[in-house]
């Protein structure tokens, strides 16, 4: 491929790159996982790019071939540690106090969503992403309506993780 | 507040936190190899089409099918060795085409529907190959029972004994232990290899048609 197609590639990669750090940091439990996963989401767009066409926005087309690497291509490494690491973390919550900060919120919010399975994730991230219903649905290949239901499934959900 | 919003929140400020990385970095990046289930799967169906092809080949040089080169068989064995070989070239057409199919920027429900039309391509094919295993070993059965001197041989002793039926009872089912001792392994090598590969986008796919119904 040739030079210029490179540059404009990575370029426009390094102005959008927390797109891909943040499909890591939802789908991944520790730093080692989160740089696996960002490089072959990396690898994964820059297969891709020769085919786009730019009637879509860089950034949209990112959000898709993130979240279909790491939901279909993407294979797991290190399973064991991620497992042993996402038990610390909840084991820490459940043995501190209660304590009603936003932060103490948050934390036990971020824990909550990675315990949903990866199709439940993605609806998340696009949600916190501001992606409207049917950019969701276009995404992930159900119909709006369908969306709009799961994703109050998921708001559910996270509710009984969060006060089992 | 909703719990997503305040996670939203926190979310867009969290952006300042991840690491910058540079355009070296990601020059980098771009160079190197990919590991994703699909570069797997490519490579591990190409192998079996060449497992099958070496079969075919291995068959062909021993000692047995040579003896059986002897027989008048070629009304049977060509045009069943041409069906063989004009099935591999059809698989293996539906097979890249399926390949060529996946791409990365589908969404997730078709992404996954190519992956796994792909992969089911070349589980058809195995199928056809043990289900063309059975009935060519059938076939060769036959065949040697009408024309094999040794067998015949031996029918003629059974049958002087009066164990003839003993004697087919016995070789049908040797036949077929060797067949489901054979297919028994390929189907293990395929539960583990694919159950691995494949688990995750299994999963992820039930999940999806869930949604649907």
């Amino acid at each position: 491929m040739s030079e210029e197609l490179e540059h404009s590639f990575i370029e426009q990669l390094e102005k959008h790159q927390n797109i891909v750090h943040k499909v890591c940091r939802l789908y991944t439990n520790n730093q080692d996982a989160h740089n696996d996963l960002f490089q072959e989401i990396t690898i994964q767009l820059w297969k891709a790019y020769p085919k786009f066409r730019g009637d879509a926005k860089f950034s949209t087309w990112m959000y898709r071939v993130g979240l279909n690497t790491a939901i279909t291509l993407y294979r797991k490494k290190k399973r064991t540690i991620d497992t042993q690491q996402f038990d610390n973390i909840e084991f820490k919550i459940k043995s501190e106090e209660y304590d009603d900060t936003e932060e103490q919120q948050l934390k036990l919010l971020y824990s909550a969503v990675h315990q949903l399975n990866d199709i439940e994730k993605a609806l998340v991230f696009l949600y916190l992403e501001d992606k409207n219903y049917r950019e969701i649905s276009e995404t992930m290949g159900i119909s709006e309506v369908n969306a709009r239901v799961k994703m109050n499934r998921v708001k559910k959900k996270l509710k009984t993780i969060l006060n089992p | 507040m909703d719990e997503l919003d305040l996670l939203k929140k926190d979310w867009k400020n969290s952006e300042s936190n991840f690491p910058k990385l540079s355009y070296n970095d990601f020059y980098g990046m771009i160079h190197k190899k990919s590991s994703s289930i699909v570069k797997w799967i490519f490579i591990i169906s190409l192998l079996e089409f060449v497992l099958w092809l070496l079969i075919s080949f291995a068959f062909k040089d021993n000692e047995g099918m040579k003896r059986f080169e002897t027989y008048d068989a070629d009304m049977v064995l060509i045009p069943l060795a041409v069906v063989g070989y004009i099935i591999l070239a059809y698989f293996f057409y539906l097979f890249y085409r399926n390949y060529r199919n996946i791409s990365v920027t589908d969404n997730a429900k078709i992404l996954m529907e190519n992956i796994l039309k792909t992969r089911r391509t070349v589980k058809n094919y195995v199928a056809f190959n043990l289900i063309y295993l059975a009935v060519s070993v059938v076939i060769v059965l036959f065949i040697q029972f009408e024309q094999d001197e040794v067998f015949i041989a031996q029918i003629q002793q059974a049958a002087a004994n009066g164990e003839l039926i003993k004697y087919y009872v016995i070789i049908i089912l040797t036949t077929m232990a060797f067949l489901a001792i054979a297919i028994g392994i390929l189907l293990l090598f395929y539960w583990l290899v694919y159950g691995i590969l494949l688990r995750r986008l299994n999963s992820n796919y039930k999940e999806l048609k869930k949604l649907e119904l």
